[in-house]
């Protein structure tokens, strides 16, 4: 990454814990959603830097857009609650279990490879270089990323729109129930 | 509930949303289609296209009320474009096997560059599931907010 890109990239990562901060503190729901959708924007914009556009259109698309729609379509069933407090009080035995869980996982970032390390595991891998090589001769498709999750891992695919349909359908008999008693 | 409150008669008339609903979602929609089918050949696939395909329909609901949006977009063609694209996707897959190849290889099919048709098929299957998933969840959730049930709570 050039500098401007550092920065650019620091930048994001502050704005994307605040809204992480935000969402988690603010008492109002409306706010905390708002802050949320704001997260779920940046994390997308720095998936775009570490140059994984597929996940970042994902991010932005259901994390930003559909996600925050319907928690704004739930909350306007909710009261809001009393007081002027701005922020939510920290109960500190979960404050104290987050830490914990946050510290725990910071000791593993020293053993990630470097962002862009020509000697990562996925870099170097066998089954990397398989794929460069052979997605576009055996399956006619440019973007590798949807080779593999069609052609290659068709069947995972289809497992996965299984979850899909089966979680869609199984949410609607619920709520159709709801809605009609 | 307080003033403060979303009342549940949350829909207001707006000319400006309504306009310019009416000039993005065309656009928004062909997005979602090109991501879908263009997935290929660059970032994207059926889960995002289908994602944004659903964002344009409750844009549209957004700007001119959901009841009229259901009206216009029936529950039930929702539900066959949800059938259809899982079926579109097992179908792919099982007519491979039918032409004598493995379970979804797309090559047994035949046809040149039957791989990239099969891949683009199913990348649509999945858009079509995704995007009537979502839009179901939409419309249902949305769905108490009609006058009935606001006097129902009220009772």
């Amino acid at each position: 990454m050039t500098d401007v890109q550092l920065t650019l990239f620091a930048l994001l990562l502050a704005f994307v814990i605040f809204a992480a901060l935000a969402a988690a503190f603010l008492r109002d729901i409306l706010s905390a959603i708002i802050a949320f959708a704001g997260f779920s924007f940046g994390i997308a914009l720095v998936y775009v830097l570490l140059r994984a556009p597929d996940v970042a259109l994902t991010e932005a698309a259901v994390g930003a857009g559909v996600t925050t729609v319907l928690f704004l379509l739930t909350i306007v069933r909710t009261v809001r609650p009393g007081g002027d407090r701005l922020f939510e009080r920290i109960k500190w035995g979960p404050a104290a279990v987050a830490t914990v869980l946050v510290g725990v996982l910071l000791t593993t970032v020293s053993s990630l490879p470097r962002i862009g390390d020509p000697n990562s595991p996925v870099a170097t891998s066998e089954v990397t270089r398989y794929y460069l090589e052979n997605a576009y001769p055996q399956t006619d498709v440019e973007n590798v990323v949807t080779a593999v999750l069609a052609a290659y891992r068709g069947f995972d695919t289809l497992g996965e729109a299984a979850v899909v349909l089966a979680a869609g359908i199984a949410v609607l008999v619920v709520l159709r129930k709801e809605v009609y008693v | 509930m307080s003033s403060l409150d979303f009342s549940p008669r949350a829909y207001v008339e707006s000319t400006i949303i309504m306009t310019t609903v009416r000039v993005v979602s065309p656009f928004v929609f062909t997005f979602g289609l090109f991501v879908m089918f263009h997935g290929a050949e660059s970032a994207g696939g059926g889960f995002q296209g289908g994602a944004i395909v659903a964002s344009s329909i409750i844009m549209l609901a957004f700007a001119f009320g959901i009841e009229p949006t259901r009206e216009w977009l029936d529950d039930d063609f929702v539900r066959v474009v949800i059938g259809g694209g899982a079926s579109t996707f097992a179908l792919i897959g099982l007519g491979a096997l039918a032409f004598g190849g493995p379970f979804l290889n797309y090559s047994a099919y035949g046809i040149s560059h039957g791989v990239k048709y099969g891949i683009e098929l199913v990348e649509l299957g999945i858009g079509a599931i995704v995007a009537g998933v979502i839009v179901s969840l939409f419309m249902n959730l949305a769905a108490g907010f009609s006058d009935e049930e606001t006097e129902g709570d009220e009772a």
